[in-house]
């Protein structure tokens, strides 16, 4: 996949409005337990026609963001925060307000295409259905459009195929449907959460291939949501890291991949399979695992993980600060001693987190 | 779908087959019918015990009786009474009696555990759903001939009070002798059939509501739900259209499985109403030891559960495009 025609820098002319700007937004969920905090301050900017990639490890709260932003998480959460699609207000907005705006203004393509269609209606109907719940067109008229949709998804014999269903397609064919569902009505945000990570790995490029197709076909601003940099790398304009809950670093995608300021980051671009590898080594995962967001403890949440933590780090959660002046910037006590570091680094791992892991 | 409705029709064939079996074996070794002729004193003349056995067929073999029995039944010959009760006709009397206040008892119990299993489902945790939750388990827990004499000394005296006159029945299907048009009959029966069809329907409301409220439950929490809602359709769709939609296809297979079950509380309620249906026939037939009474009876009850269970497949496969296919 090439990196998309959209400059690196999209938007940031003076003049130009965010089409989705996400302000401090958290969430918890009352349980049996306590409170988990899920997301815990989440703020990111999206300008038109960008491809924002937030990447993180599987609980970092990608997926609450996201539901938050679409109104559809369950009544026990709790949000606070803004997010704004243009001029509109979407957290707290009655479900009326959602009503029009989610598949017309804003959309999202889940993470399990196999259990994400109705399986007693055909591929057709459920396409037509979104087409018809924003367009006051004829049942014909949307089932044409349907057709269109399935084509330029890259479903073959589009026609025959829209009376299958769900059942009688694969899961890469289910995710287009659900690709084709989301740009049905021309979005100007597509939010994409781990549309590939239920797939086969052979499936997985197409299926990034016709995201970036349908992204360019209705000139929607993107999120995509991963828990693989490497995806992110070819599609995306600029990259959002979080950890628990957090943003931890944020930044263009070669701020990223080439001067991280971020052990956390630092540690999933080691944890990359690199093409140009010549030592022929095994890939290096982060050891141990990330935090319950159940009553975490004070400091930063990564350093039980992290091999520059110093006492610091036990003590005060690092903020989000600006490392390089253009946005580049992340939450590590020590991002200035990692400046130095050009290549995607070598993390020295921690020999006890080591036999943990053994 | 067609294919698919014929080939479950064929299957029942079979499966009636292999049920006459059982039911005559069952019936033939339960006990000597001419026991209640050997037995008594002063001893019944040979030539009448005879006489007796050549009526019922007792003198040629197992199989051959079995096939003269079914070989007349599928030809509406229920065979001979002891009784000298003409079989065929009173069957499809008791039958009719019977099924109204089933069929009836059914439905009712099937559109109430829709919409209270519904709404507990969509407003968990609410009131609604906590007096639903509460109601159900009552009654679950109450016996069908103790939820009918409640009905019977309580409810019914009331709405008679009430009106001023009796509208709502306690005894029989209907009034006997009564004269009138189609219309006062039709009132009459239904005043009738008020008390035992809501005695009926209650267990089954109570159990299918709960099942039906979880049902909903899962489809709600399903990922295809919230793609519906991502779609920005409105609540009401999404609920109707794609909730409800999914979730009633559980429910038909469980109502499918009760019937048997209902046929059986409909004897009891019968018997407390003093109803002159199937349920009487089986009590009769029981004290009599009249076999091919007893015979008909677990036959044409053989059909009901079949025929429930095919209706039962063929909505299901309406419902379900995953069946209709398979
Ligand atoms: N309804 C809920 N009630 C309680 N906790 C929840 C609920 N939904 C999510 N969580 C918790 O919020 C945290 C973040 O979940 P989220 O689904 O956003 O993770 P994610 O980053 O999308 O991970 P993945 O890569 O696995 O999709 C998790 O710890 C999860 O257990
Ligand atoms: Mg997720």
């Amino acid at each position: 996949m090439t990196l998309t025609d959209s400059p690196g820098t999209a938007g940031t002319a003076a003049g130009v409005k965010p089409v989705l700007e996400v302000r401090d937004l958290s969430v918890s969920f009352p349980t049996d337990d306590g409170l988990v905090q899920a997301v815990r301050g989440v703020s990111y900017r999206l300008m038109p026609r960008e491809v924002l990639g937030i990447v993180g490890e599987s609980g970092s709260g990608k997926s609450v963001t996201s539901l938050a932003i679409m109104g559809l998480l369950p009544r026990t959460a709790r949000i606070a925060g803004s997010a704004c699609l243009g001029d509109q207000e979407l957290i707290g907005a009655p479900y009326s307000t959602m009503q029009h705006l989610r598949g017309r203004r804003i959309s999202m393509v889940f993470q399990d295409p196999i259990s994400s269609l109705n399986p007693v209606y055909s591929i057709g109907w459920q396409l037509a259905e979104a087409v018809r719940a924003h367009h006051d067109v004829s049942k014909q008229a949307a089932a044409d459009r349907a057709v269109d949709l399935l084509q330029l998804v890259g479903i073959p014999n589009a026609k025959e195929r829209a009376s299958n269903y769900p059942h009688e397609f694969s899961g890469g064919m289910r995710q287009r449907v659900v690709i084709a569902i989301a740009i049905a009505n021309d979005p100007e945000v597509l939010i994409a959460d781990e549309p590939t990570t239920a797939l086969d790995v052979t499936v997985q490029a197409q299926i990034l291939e016709t995201l970036d197709l349908a992204r360019r076909e209705t000139n929607a601003a993107m999120v995509l949501i991963t828990h693989d940099l490497g995806v992110v790398a070819g599609v995306a304009d600029r990259v959002l890291v979080m950890y628990a809950g957090k943003p931890v670093e944020t930044g263009t995608v070669d701020e990223i991949y080439y001067s991280s300021r971020m052990p956390y980051t630092l540690g999933l671009l080691a944890s990359l399979p690199r093409l140009d590898d010549r030592k022929g080594g095994a890939l290096r995962p982060i050891p141990g695992s990330p935090p319950s967001l159940l009553n975490l403890a004070p400091g930063c949440p990564f350093s039980p993980r992290c091999t520059y933590r110093g006492d610091v780090c036990d003590e005060q959660e690092p903020e989000l600060l600006e490392v390089a002046p253009g946005g580049h910037r992340a939450a590590c006590h020590f991002s200035d001693q990692l400046e130095q570091r050009r290549e995607a680094p070598v993390l020295e791992t921690d020999a006890t987190l080591q036999e943990e892991l053994a | 779908m067609y294919a698919f409705a014929l080939r479950r029709l064929l299957i029942s064939v079979p499966l009636l087959l292999v049920s006459s079996m059982i039911v005559y074996a069952l019936v033939h070794f339960a006990g000597d019918p001419l026991r209640d002729l050997e037995g008594r004193n002063p001893p019944v003349p040979p030539a009448v015990l005879e006489e007796r056995r050549r009526l019922l067929g007792l003198d040629k073999s197992l199989p051959e009786q079995y096939w003269n029995w079914l070989t007349g039944i599928v030809t509406g010959d229920f065979g001979p009474s002891v009784k000298g009760i003409d079989i065929g006709a009173d069957l499809s009397r008791r039958l009719g009696v019977t099924m109204r206040m089933v069929i009836l008892a059914i439905l009712l119990a099937v559109i109430l555990a829709m919409v209270v299993g519904v709404l507990s489902a969509v407003k968990q945790y609410s009131g609604v759903d906590y007096t639903a939750t509460l109601l159900g388990f009552i009654a679950l827990s109450m016996p069908v001939f103790w939820l009918a004499a409640l009905l019977k000394e309580f409810l019914a005296i009331r709405i008679n009070q009430a009106i001023g006159k009796t509208v709502v029945y306690t005894i029989g299907e209907s009034t006997p002798g009564l004269e009138g048009g189609l219309l006062t009959k039709l009132a009459d029966q239904a005043g009738h059939l008020v008390l035992p069809t809501i005695a009926l329907a209650a267990v089954n409301y109570a159990a299918w509501s709960r099942y039906q409220r979880s049902s909903m439950l899962d489809v709600l929490n399903s990922d295809f739900i919230r793609l519906a809602r991502a779609k920005g359709l409105s609540r009401r769709r999404v609920m109707v259209r794609h909730a409800l939609r999914c979730a009633l296809i559980p429910l038909t297979t469980v109502v499918a499985l009760d019937a048997g079950a209902i046929l059986g509380g409909a004897v009891i309620t019968e018997r407390v109403f003093a109803w002159h249906g199937m349920g009487e026939m089986l009590l009769n037939a029981a004290n009599d030891q009249d076999v091919n009474r007893l015979l008909a009876w677990l036959m044409v009850s053989a059909v009901i559960v079949v025929l429930f269970n095919l209706v039962a497949d063929l909505l299901y496969a309406y419902l379900d495009p995953r069946i209709r296919y398979a």
